[in-house]
């Protein structure tokens, strides 16, 4: 029997606030059969009468933080953590067709940028980057995203990329998962209380300037130097106010370019290092072979042979910020899946629900970029990892006794 | 970069790094966007190249290019989002009438 605390939120305004389980201004997706008492309360927005029913934590939803350079919601990251739930996230339909918001049937991915409080213009006159706190109304995200976590919907705004403007807020139903995706996840310390798992994608420069290329170089207007010169503006203040919340994440995924070509600068090959926090509530770190010991593997050899440059792999704990962390590293690229399931073979505590799942999923979105590298690999894994951590938060809620209701 | 590319693009030929003809628009609204943000990119970076010939570290410098860096990836993401399907298709079947559910025709 689930038992359910519901606040009306200001914006839904409906007459009637709980009569149906089902309905979806509530956000709550299955029928339930609970008990309420009407409490009479006056709340700070005027209205005398809200009904309180205590909430077991199945409709409490699990917040997820992606801090990322690279866009919104449309990141590879993204794509590959939804596959995990099951299901592709689409944009909301019948929406702002320029929203930025993602949804599959678990899973909802908002974009941090629906947060700036100045728009492309307003930063201008302004003089800030929308890299700055200044741009930025972190009152409202702390707002927002703790309403959602509680299991309360909100009315979000949109920022529309295209126009620069902000446009009119949009419904977001309080999900199972929230993943919030942008510059500043963890930036406020409201904000990131409020996440049960928080990852920080850290791309080294010479593998940015790569990428960007490869982003724009067919557009007219662009140029090596173009390029260069909007990463070397930016870079002030990404250092200032986006890298430092490396400390704060869970987990980090570092990109550098490869250390088993001497002077390569194209970026093809990559060395992708996966930081994982040691301590973190229901997240066990990936290993190999000999948790906490060092190891230094290169899988290629007499049982597996692999094509140049080949496969190099790292584990081993070290010290990041302060802060106890294993290392789990490779350099070099996958050329053939029974790479894949050789490596995957060797690895432990990687959360899979059956043999050979990493690879599964890596070959399902075998077109994704990075599928051939660390970084497929890790954000595979770091997805089972956050599933795996779904499932335990659940069961470790219901697990808990029922809590009495409010007088 | 090619082999990337190739499996990036799903097995389709593409030489060096155009990749004009991945897909195209299909309602008026999409294409106006691509246009939009096509015109922005250019005029952006011209703008930042001006504003940055006096001072590289002033804050107009910045802003400059973080807008270049904005519409680039606006237009990255529209890119990508084509390669499956009109990103406006959801939207036209609700609202067919709309100027921007035009279908474009070349």
């Amino acid at each position: 029997m689930a038992m359910c605390t519901v606040y009306t939120a200001h914006s839904l305004n409906s007459s009637c606030s709980i009569s149906t389980p089902t309905k979806t201004q509530l956000g709550f997706h299955q029928k339930q059969v609970f008990f309420y008492s009407t409490v009479k309360k006056t709340s700070r927005r005027g209205s005398s009468n809200s009904s309180e029913i205590t909430c077991s934590a199945e409709s409490k939803t699990v917040v997820i933080g992606l801090a990322a350079d690279s866009g919104c919601g449309k990141s590879t990251f993204m794509r590959r953590l939804t596959s995990v739930f099951g299901g592709a996230a689409e944009p909301p339909k019948g929406g702002n067709p320029d929203s930025n918001t993602l949804i599959s049937d678990m899973t909802t991915v908002i974009c941090l940028d629906d947060y700036h409080s100045l728009d492309r213009t307003g930063r201008k006159e302004k003089g800030v980057t929308a890299l700055d706190p200044k741009a930025n109304n972190f009152d409202l995200m702390y707002e927002q995203v703790k309403a959602l976590k509680e299991g309360i919907a909100v009315e979000k705004p949109i920022y529309n990329h295209v126009t620069g403007l902000l446009d009119p807020p949009e419904l977001i139903k309080p999900p199972k998962i929230l993943v919030i995706e942008g510059l500043h996840p963890m930036f406020d310390p409201r904000v990131r209380e409020l996440l049960d798992f928080s990852i920080y994608l850290d791309i080294s420069n010479e593998v940015k300037f790569a990428w960007k290329i490869q982003r724009d170089m067919a557009e007219r207007g662009h140029s090596l130097e173009s390029i260069k010169a909007s990463i070397e503006a930016r870079k002030p203040d990404f250092d200032a106010y986006i890298d430092p919340q490396k400390q704060y994440a869970d987990a980090v995924i570092e990109v550098l370019p490869t250390q088993l070509i001497p002077d390569d600068n194209e970026g093809k090959v990559l060395r992708v290092r996966l930081i994982m926090k040691e301590g973190v509530k229901f997240f066990s770190p990936v290993y190999l072979f000999d948790e906490g010991s060092t190891i230094s593997w290169i899988p290629c050899g007499r049982k597996l042979t692999c094509s140049y440059p080949g496969i190099k792999f790292f584990y081993g704990p070290e010290t990041y910020y302060g802060h106890e962390v294993s290392v789990l590293e490779m350099d070099g690229q996958f050329d053939r899946l029974d790479e894949l399931i050789y490596v995957e073979s060797h690895l432990s505590n990687l959360s899979t629900k059956f043999y050979g799942e990493v690879t599964q999923q890596m070959l399902k979105h075998a077109d994704f970029p990075g599928s051939n590298n660390g970084t497929g690999l890790f954000q595979t894994i770091i997805g089972l990892k956050i599933r795996d951590l779904f499932e335990q938060i659940v069961a470790s809620k219901a697990a808990a006794p029922l809590e009495a209701t409010k007088a | 970069m090619a082999s990337f590319l190739a499996l990036k693009c799903r097995g389709r030929k593409i030489g060096g790094l155009s990749i004009k003809a991945m897909a195209v628009s299909k309602f008026k609204g999409t294409q106006m966007r691509e246009k939009h943000l096509t015109e922005m990119i250019e005029k952006k970076v011209q703008e930042a190249q001006q504003v940055c010939e006096g001072d590289q570290t002033s804050d107009e410098c910045k802003v400059a290019w973080d807008e270049v860096e904005e519409v680039s990836q606006a237009k990255a993401d529209l890119r990508r989002k084509l390669e499956k399907q009109d990103p406006l298709e959801s939207f036209c079947q609700d609202n067919p009438e709309t100027d921007e559910c035009r279908i474009y025709e070349d």
